[in-house]
C-alpha cells in the first residue's frame, strides 16, 4: 500500500545572498508526490442555513490546514464529482482515478449538529486499494468545537501520509504578544489566526512567550506598571504561576529545553552593564552563568539534545550568532558576515537556526536560515517591512514570523523555504510569535472501524438516527 | 518669617562638594589637575634637553553658564606653550580668564627641545542658576525638577551605549539637582528606536540605563537612589520612522520613584 508519499528532504538549494531574493528556494516543493481530493463535508440531514454554515466553516478549515501543511497537490474541486459523500458506500473509485482527477487518496465525511452537541464523521481513503485509512467520530459540545476538529483531522491525515515525517501543525497554537493600549499581553491563537484569546491580563508589557515541551505553560518576561523591574514568569494555560528568580532588574528572551528540564534566559549580573546566558531548572533554582563576558548576550536557543546553546552576542562588535556548549565552553561564531542578528531559533531537526538578520547592505531585517554545519546561509524572506522572530514549526517544515509589510506589526506563517506566507493576524500590533510543540492526539476521539462505518452507514441509509446511539 | 520660602540652587558650590566627595578613589572622576603652589625651580642640565613639563588646571572647575573661570599653568623646559580651543600661543606660564557656554577640555601642549608634554583641565558649565521652589518632599522637588528639564534625558548614537562628552555634561549637571533631593529615589529607563531587532534592543536599553547610572554614582549620587529598567522600544517618545523620531527614542530617561 501506498501510504509512504512524501520524502521531506530539506535539501536547500545553495543561493547567493547577492542573488535575486525572489529566487530563493530551500527545499524540493513536497506537493509532486501525492494527489488529494478534499470532498467538502456534508450535513448527514437537511440542513439548515446554520448547519450549512457550520459545514463550509469546517470545509475551509480543512482546507487550508492541508493545503498549508505543504504535502499534498489538492486538485480543484471544480474537478469533482458532482455527488456528495457522506459515507463510504457513497464513494465510487473509478470516478477520483479518471485522468483530470487521477487522486491518490480521498477525503470526505458528514456532520451533524445539535443544539447542545455536534459531531463530525470523517474518512480518508485510499483511492487506488479502497482502502480505508482513516474514519474518525469526533464528539464535540458544540459546533463552534468544528475548527479544533478540522485542525485534528488534518493532521492525522499528515501523519499518516507523511510516513511520519510530521505529525501535523494545525494544533499546535502560536502564542504572541498584543498591543493593547499602554500594554502588552501574551495571547495565544490557532496557527491560521483564528480562536484567539489573552493569556495574560496583568496591565503589564510581557514580553517573548515562549512554550514548555509539554504545551502546557509559558514563560515571558513581564514588567508591571509602577514596578522599574522584567521579571521571569511561567504561567499555565489552565492557570498558575511561578516567579523565577533573576540576578536583577533585566531579564529577557526565555528558552525552555527540549527535554523539559531547564530554562535558558538572557540576565544581567547586578553589579555589571552587559545581558549575559543564565541557565536554570524550570523551577529557577541551580542559577548558572554561561556566557561571562563583556558585550551583551541574549535570545537563547537550545539545540534539539539540549548539548548547545545558540545565543546572540555584541561582544565583536555588532549582534551576531554564536553558539556554545551547554556547560559555556567552547563559544564559537556561527557567521561572519555582520551586520545585525537576532532571535535565533534551532530547527526541530537541529540541522538549522532560523533568525532574523540586517545583512550589512541592508537597511531591513529579513528572515535567514543557516545550516550549522556547513555555514551556509539561505534567505527566506524579502519585499516590503522589517521581518523578524522568526520560530520554526514542531515539523520544522514550517515558521511563524513578524512583519511590519502591511504598516503595523504582524504575525505571518510561510514555509521553511519562504514561500505561501499567510497573514494570520491583521488587527492592532503582533509581535513575539512562538509555535507550540507538537500536540498529542486527543483521547476523546473514537476510531471508526472500517466495519463500524459500513455498518452506521447501513443504519443511516436505513432510515435510522445515529443521534441516539451516540449520545453518551 | 522663612515660610513658603524660595531660594537659588547655588550651583557652584554644590558642585564643589560633590566634586569633592567624587574624586575620592573613583574611575574618572571630572577633576581638575592639581595646581602647584609655587613654580617649580628650573635646573639647567647640560645634555641630554631635557623633557619639557606642563600642567594646567581650572578655578573654578563648574561654572554656570556665562560665568567665568581662570584657566592657570605652569611649565617647564619649553620653548612655548600652546592652550587649544582658540587661546593659542601663551606665555610659559600664566594665567586666562575664559567663559565656555558649554563644558570644554583645554589642552595646554608645552614644546621643548627635550620634546612635547600636554596636560589638560575641563571646566564643566551647567545651567544658569534656577528658581526651585521647596516643595513638602524631595520627591516632588526632583518631579519638579525633571519636568522643568533641569534632570534632563541622555541620547546615545545608533546601536551604541557609551556615554558622550557632552552626555557626561548633562549627567554632570543632573547629579547636581539629584543630589540636592537626596529623599527621592530615580528610576533610569533604557529606551532604543525601532529599527533594531525586540531582544537585542530590550539588552541595549538595559546596557544605556546602566551607564548612565554608573557614572551618577561615579560622580557620587548613592546607587542605592538609583534603579534601572530597559523598555527597549516599547515606548517610543516620539513617533515616526526617520532619524529625527529614531535619534530622540535612543535615550536614557529619568522618572522619579514613587
Amino acid at each position: 500500500m501506498k501510504r509512504i508519499l512524501v520524502i521531506c528532504c530539506l535539501a536547500f538549494v545553495e543561493t547567493l545572498l547577492q542573488a535575486q531574493q525572489s529566487d530563493i528556494v530551500i527545499y524540493p516543493s513536497p506537493r509532486e508526490d501525492t494527489k488529494l481530493a478534499v470532498v467538502s463535508f456534508v450535513p448527514r440531514t437537511v440542513a439548515t442555513a446554520d448547519v450549512q454554515s457550520v459545514a463550509d466553516n469546517f470545509n475551509q478549515v480543512l482546507l487550508e490546514d492541508l493545503e498549508f501543511s505543504a504535502f499534498f497537490e489538492i486538485p480543484s474541486k471544480s474537478f469533482y464529482p458532482l455527488k456528495p459523500l457522506r459515507f463510504p458506500v457513497d464513494v465510487n473509485f473509478d470516478n477520483w482515478q479518471v485522468p483530470t482527477l487521477d487522486v491518490d487518496f480521498l477525503i470526505f465525511g458528514n456532520l451533524q449538529v445539535d443544539r447542545s452537541l455536534a459531531m463530525v464523521e470523517a474518512y480518508l481513503y485510499d483511492v487506488k486499494t479502497h482502502q480505508q485509512v482513516l474514519g474518525k467520530r469526533y464528539t464535540i459540545p458544540d459546533s463552534s468545537f468544528v475548527q479544533r476538529v478540522a485542525h485534528e483531522f488534518a493532521d492525522q491525515v499528515v501523519f499518516q501520509l507523511s510516513a511520519g515525517t510530521s505529525q501535523g501543525v494545525a494544533r499546535a497554537q502560536i502564542a504572541f504578544t498584543s498591543l493593547k493600549g499602554e500594554s502588552k499581553e501574551v495571547h495565544v491563537m490557532d496557527y491560521d489566526g483564528r480562536n484567539q484569546r489573552s493569556v495574560t491580563a496583568n496591565g503589564g508589557i510581557n514580553k517573548f512567550p515562549a512554550w514548555s515541551f509539554d504545551n502546557e505553560k509559558l514563560a515571558f518576561v513581564t514588567t508591571l506598571p509602577g514596578t522599574a523591574k522584567w521579571e521571569l514568569w511561567v504561567q499555565g494555560l489552565q492557570g498558575g504561576r511561578t516567579v523565577l528568580p533573576v540576578p536583577s532588574s533585566y531579564v529577557s528572551s526565555p528558552a525552555f529545553s527540549s527535554d523539559g528540564k531547564m530554562i535558558a534566559f538572557s540576565g544581567r549580573r547586578p553589579e555589571r552593564q552587559d545581558a549575559e546566558i543564565y541557565v536554570a531548572d524550570v523551577d529557577g533554582v541551580e542559577l548558572r552563568n554561561l556566557s561571562n563576558h563583556p558585550g551583551i548576550d541574549t535570545s537563547p536557543t537550545w539545540s534539539p539534545t539540549t548539548q548547545q546553546i545558540a545565543f546572540i552576542s555584541d561582544r565583536s562588535g555588532s549582534p551576531q550568532l554564536w553558539v556554545m556548549d551547554v556547560d559555556g565552553s567552547n563559544v564559537q561564531r556561527l557567521m561572519k558576515e555582520g551586520g545585525h542578528c537576532d532571535s535565533p531559533d534551532w530547527s526541530p531537526d537541529g540541522r538549522f537556526i532560523v533568525y532574523s538578520w540586517q545583512a550589512p547592505t541592508q537597511w531591513k531585517h529579513d528572515i535567514y536560515v543557516i545550516e550549522v554545519a556547513t555555514g551556509k546561509i539561505f534567505q527566506l524572506s524579502s519585499g516590503r517591512g522589517d521581518n523578524e522572530s522568526p520560530h520554526w514549526s514542531p515539523d520544522g517544515r514550517h515558521i511563524v514570523y513578524q512583519s511590519t509589510r502591511t504598516g503595523t506589526k504582524q504575525i505571518f506563517v510561510m514555509n521553511a523555504d519562504g514561500n505561501n506566507s499567510r497573514q494570520v493576524t491583521r488587527y492592532g500590533a503582533n509581535d513575539s510569535p512562538a509555535w507550540a510543540g507538537y500536540v498529542a492526539i486527543e483521547e476523546t476521539i473514537e476510531e471508526v472501524s472500517d466495519e463500524e462505518t459500513e455498518g452506521l452507514a447501513e443504519k443511516m441509509q436505513e432510515g435510522e438516527g445515529l443521534q441516539e446511539a451516540e449520545r453518551p | 518669617m522663612m515660610k513658603n520660602k524660595t531660594f537659588y540652587l547655588s550651583v557652584s558650590l554644590c558642585v564643589v562638594a560633590m566634586l569633592g566627595v567624587s574624586s575620592c578613589g573613583r574611575k574618572q572622576p571630572p577633576v581638575v589637575a592639581p595646581v602647584p603652589e609655587s613654580p617649580p625651580v628650573q635646573v639647567e642640565k647640560p645634555a641630554p634637553e631635557p623633557a619639557p613639563t606642563v600642567s594646567i588646571g581650572a578655578s573654578p572647575a563648574t561654572i554656570e553658564r556665562e560665568n567665568q573661570t581662570t584657566l592657570r599653568w605652569q611649565s617647564s623646559n619649553a620653548t612655548s606653550v600652546v592652550i587649544d580651543n582658540g587661546i593659542g600661543n601663551v606665555e610659559k606660564s600664566g594665567s586666562i580668564v575664559v567663559s565656555p557656554l558649554e563644558s570644554t577640555t583645554y589642552t595646554a601642549t608645552a614644546t621643548g627641545a627635550g620634546g612635547d608634554a600636554k596636560s589638560s583641565t575641563r571646566v564643566t558649565v551647567v545651567p544658569k542658576s534656577v528658581e526651585v521652589a521647596v516643595t513638602s518632599t524631595d520627591l516632588d522637588s526632583l518631579k519638579r525638577a525633571i519636568d522643568e528639564g533641569l534632570v534632563k534625558p541622555i541620547f546615545f548614537p545608533y546601536d551604541k551605549a557609551e556615554l558622550t562628552d557632552e552626555s557626561k555634561t548633562v549627567l554632570e549637571a543632573n547629579a547636581q539637582v539629584i543630589q540636592k533631593f537626596v529623599q527621592a529615589n530615580l528610576v533610569i529607563e533604557g529606551h532604543c528606536d525601532e529599527r533594531g531587532t525586540e531582544e537585542y534592543n530590550l539588552a541595549l536599553g538595559d546596557r544605556r540605563a546602566q551607564v548612565v547610572k554608573d557614572y551618577l554614582v561615579q560622580l557620587g549620587v548613592s546607587g542605592g537612589r538609583l534603579e534601572t529598567i530597559s523598555l527597549g522600544e516599547e515606548r517610543p517618545f516620539v513617533e515616526g520612522s526617520n532619524e529625527s523620531a529614531f535619534s530622540q527614542n535612543r535615550r536614557a530617561h529619568f522618572i522619579v520613584k514613587r
